[in-house]
């Protein structure tokens, strides 16, 4: 991987408004703006390398979802002027825009948004305006698609750096899909996939994945937390392997992977879908340098009592050499790594609940 | 038409809108977005129903007690666009 040697922007979505956190490459001092858009609910953000835009999902308890635009980082926003949107007939309304992801860096202005309920919408002007995609809108298995708790959410999307037609999506609590053809068509993938509350053990769908991740040098290796385990697919998603083995947890949101190692990973366990706190009442990020083989304890610089939540959006790994890690938690601490979760750092002790952290060199 | 002042943004600033007659308030909504777009999304969802947490009144009517958007219009009503209250 390239090591950059610009800045950095950490971008934090809050229950009261979206910060923006710029450093230089070695991320030792941060600089915060925010709240952004305050009062609102700001779901995710992206920061879009291919032209310097931030898109954040805005959501008014009162006025419902959209997504805004600032060319400024932060200082003016402006509302997409049609936001993602269902057609009159469908009986669907968006609720919540879960996830906004740039395209490739050959097409310009094509962004991606997932959205409760479960849908991909497109935008191909810098996310001015957006369309649904109508083949995920129309699966005829919609009607048998279930929320988990958190909503029926399409929370991650994967882009393929080596196929720019494939693309993967995940949908609690449905699964994953994959396109090979730019969207025009989705197949299930979750082979081997758990899913302990369904009378069938292993469906073809009705999983409940929480986060996917990959590092792009090796696309079609894909590393995903699930509510009832953690997997590595080693073939674009066709089958996957369990490799919670020696976590202390196979529950857990997020999961990211290391930029510059692909074999690396790291996720946050949870006690079991019931309890929903850290093992002992301590977070810690676990990491793997084997794909899953094995994994580590990384507390270094975390609270001994830590009774945090984080969010499937809420840890990311940066593209900096040596990785960065960053991770929000529902109680609004932000925590940063400068060596791949070796040691940790408090950015901030009392920001609003974070819902997301993502991360871009600028 | 009076807005609240989150809607007054989309609006131009304009605290009051006078609108060509409308037969209903879904028709309202309509003429209200052709003139200020952005602003129908915020106050009807996708299938162009009033957002749970926005309070559309018709003169001193909450249009819940009315017909939702379906409610008809007069000429000479004032119709109030109000968010309701956000506490417990």
């Amino acid at each position: 991987m390239p090591s950059n040697k610009g800045r950095v922007c950490l971008l934090v979505g809050t229950r009261k408004g979206g910060f923006v956190f710029t450093s230089d490459s070695k991320r030792k001092e941060w600089k915060v703006s925010g709240p952004h858009m305050k009062g609102n609910e700001i779901y995710h953000m992206a920061y879009d390398r291919r032209n310097g835009a931030v898109l954040a999902s805005v959501i008014s308890g009162h006025w419902g979802p959209t997504i805004a635009r600032s060319d400024d980082m932060g200082e003016t926003w402006k509302e997409s002027r049609t936001p993602p949107k269902f057609p009159r007939g469908t009986g669907l309304s968006v609720a919540r825009v879960w996830h906004i992801k740039p395209g490739p860096e050959d097409e310009a202005g094509v962004v991606y948004a997932g959205v409760e309920p479960a849908c991909l919408f497109r935008s191909e002007d810098g996310g001015r305006s957006w369309a649904v995609n109508e083949s995920m809108m129309n699966q005829k298995t919609r009607k048998k698609w279930q929320p988990g708790a958190g909503g029926l959410c399409l929370h991650t999307i994967l882009l393929n750096s080596k196929r720019p037609k494939r693309m993967h999506i995940a949908i609690s609590a449905v699964g994953t899909m994959r396109t090979d053809d730019a969207g025009e068509s989705w197949k299930f993938q979750n082979k081997n996939v758990l899913a302990n509350f369904q009378p069938e053990k292993y469906p073809e769908y009705g999983q409940c994945v929480h986060k996917l991740a990959s590092n792009q040098s090796t696309p079609d290796v894909i590393f995903h937390q699930n509510h009832c385990g953690v997997y590595r697919s080693d073939d674009a998603g066709e089958n996957w392997v369990d490799i919670r083995n020696n976590l202390p947890s196979r529950f857990g949101f997020p999961i990211a992977v290391d930029a510059n190692e692909p074999k690396r990973a790291y996720v946050a366990p949870m006690e079991g879908d019931f309890s929903r706190i850290p093992p002992g009442g301590h977070f810690a990020v676990w990491g793997t340098d084997n794909a899953g083989k094995e994994w580590f304890k990384l507390d270094k610089g975390l609270p001994s009592v830590s009774y945090y939540t984080v969010l499937r959006d809420g840890m990311v790994a940066d593209q900096e050499d040596p990785c960065g890690l960053y991770f929000g938690t529902t109680t609004g601490q932000l925590y940063a790594s400068r060596d791949q979760g070796n040691n940790w750092e408090n950015l901030s002790d009392g920001l609003p609940p974070i819902f997301s952290v993502s991360v871009s060199s600028i | 038409m009076r807005l609240t002042a989150q809607l007054r943004d989309y609006a131009r600033g304009a605290r009051e809108i006078e609108l060509d007659s409308a037969p209903n308030l879904q028709a309202m909504v309509g003429k209200l977005e052709e003139s200020f777009p952005g602003i129908g999304g915020r106050i009807v969802d996708d299938q162009g129903k009033i957002r749970a947490h926005v309070n559309v009144f018709v003169n001193s009517t909450n249009s819940r007690e009315l017909g939702n958007e379906k409610t008809a219009l007069q000429d000479g009503d004032v119709v109030h666009i109000l968010p309701s209250v956000a506490g417990g």
